[in-house]
């Protein structure tokens, strides 16, 4: 693992004061916020930054981590030094950014005892709640479906010390949930100290983009092309919805952006959502000497002017 | 739990959270939870029955509020009105995308 430069990271001298950390640490908190931030990898820096605060905040381990770091360079392959840490008491668990489970394993492997020593004795707490979200299809929603995730999850290991492991969870999704809403694993949170039980796992739901389908709540709109004929005259066409095929009367009359309301085939639920198929006139290319004649004879016989309302 | 089990969640909504759940899903006492609902800052969207009852929006509210709070040392009121906003932000977005126009 990496040997990270926390001072870097929050971009202070090593002797800064702990109003400067603070300052250093919310302006960051602004940069990377979210649901603020264009940044691209805006996630990632956020981690590190909460990261970097949870040790420099926090008196102990900034005295722990300067008379380590001070041995060390930023991305340095790093192992803690068996009793480094002899000396020094972690109060906390760097759960500052709601829960270290967030963080990285060097923090793991520094700052992870902390939990053996208030494991110690009597102490019992349950183990804290986890977040992270779950990425579906739009189809998943209509129907249900099982899908895997992988979590990096803080385990702690037979010395007492907290490491971070890869797990797999296969997830039920169920049938009808909604973009945002939040699926409730009972258990698989991070485990409990001294026997109590562990946390829960909640997974915010997030449907993964389908240039086909629009979402809101669970409305879904749905572009469907249409022929300058099928618009105008009338017709029965075929679409592939979410649900599978349906066949849908395009009224006669029909102009480009006209929306189709395909009551309850929305997403699933009580009630459910509707589908709404919003036309495209597509226009057939002309392409062949008969297609432009037939163009020609439509600009000569109907005698349209599309800009009238433009008053020219 | 053998690797391949299939675990099944429940979803929020369908059950609602109470305050104790909250707060810990938020990693706050129960206290903040109870302080900012009386203060009409959390809590719009649940159902009130006998005891408070939070949904999905209520946790993704709480949690904003809450990392508010805490990364710039917000006072509650202005907490909760950067998160109206990012809320408000955030259906405007939907909508936006739901008239196929993006965001940016």
């Amino acid at each position: 693992m990496e040997f990270k430069d926390y001072y870097q990271i929050l971009g202070v001298e090593k002797t800064a004061p702990a109003d400067e950390i603070r300052k250093a640490y919310r302006k960051l908190a602004r940069k990377y916020h979210p649901d603020v931030s264009k940044e691209p990898d805006a996630e990632k820096r956020m981690k590190e930054v909460n990261e970097a605060y949870a040790v420099l905040s926090d008196p102990e381990k900034r005295a722990a981590y300067d008379q380590l770091g001070s041995r060390w360079q930023p991305g340095q392959d790093f192992q803690a030094p068996p009793g480094w840490d002899a000396g020094f008491e972690f109060s906390g668990d760097g759960a500052h950014s709601g829960g270290a489970a967030d963080f990285s394993d060097f923090f793991a492997s520094l700052f992870g005892r902390a939990g053996r020593d208030r494991g110690a004795g009597d102490f019992q707490m349950r183990g804290g709640d986890h977040h992270a979200r779950i990425l579906i299809g739009l189809a998943d929603a209509y129907h249900g479906a099982t899908r895997t995730i992988t979590l990096r999850a803080a385990k702690q290991d037979a010395s007492g010390h907290v490491i971070t492991e890869e797990r797999a969870l296969n997830v039920q999704i169920p049938k009808g949930v909604k973009e945002g809403q939040h699926i409730r694993l009972a258990g698989q949170g991070s485990p409990g100290m001294g026997g109590g039980p562990a946390g829960d796992l909640y997974l915010e739901v997030q449907f993964s983009p389908d240039p086909r389908f629009r979402v809101e709540g669970r409305d879904v709109y749905e572009s469907v092309p249409v022929a300058p004929w099928e618009a105008t005259l009338g017709a029965t066409i075929e679409v592939p919805t979410p649900s599978g095929n349906v066949q849908v009367k395009v009224p006669a009359g029909s102009q480009a952006g006209r929306k189709l309301r395909l009551k309850g085939r929305g997403i699933p639920g009580n009630p459910p959502g509707d589908l709404y198929l919003v036309l495209e006139v597509v226009l057939p290319p002309a392409d062949t000497d008969k297609a432009r004649q037939i163009y020609q004879t439509m600009a000569r016989e109907l005698a349209f002017n599309p800009r009238q309302k433009l008053g020219v | 739990m053998a690797q391949d089990d299939i675990l099944t969640g429940v979803l929020l909504d369908e059950v609602a959270l109470n305050a104790e759940d909250l707060a810990r899903a938020c990693a706050v006492e129960s206290r903040w939870v109870v302080e900012r609902v009386e203060a009409g800052l959390l809590g719009s969207a649940s159902v009130k029955t006998v005891e408070w009852r939070f949904v999905s929006a209520d946790l993704a509210r709480a949690r904003r509020l809450a990392a508010l709070e805490r990364d710039f040392d917000a006072n509650q009121e202005l907490a909760a009105l950067v998160v109206d906003l990012i809320e408000e932000v955030g259906r405007l977005r939907g909508r936006l995308k739901a008239a196929g126009l993006a965001a940016d």
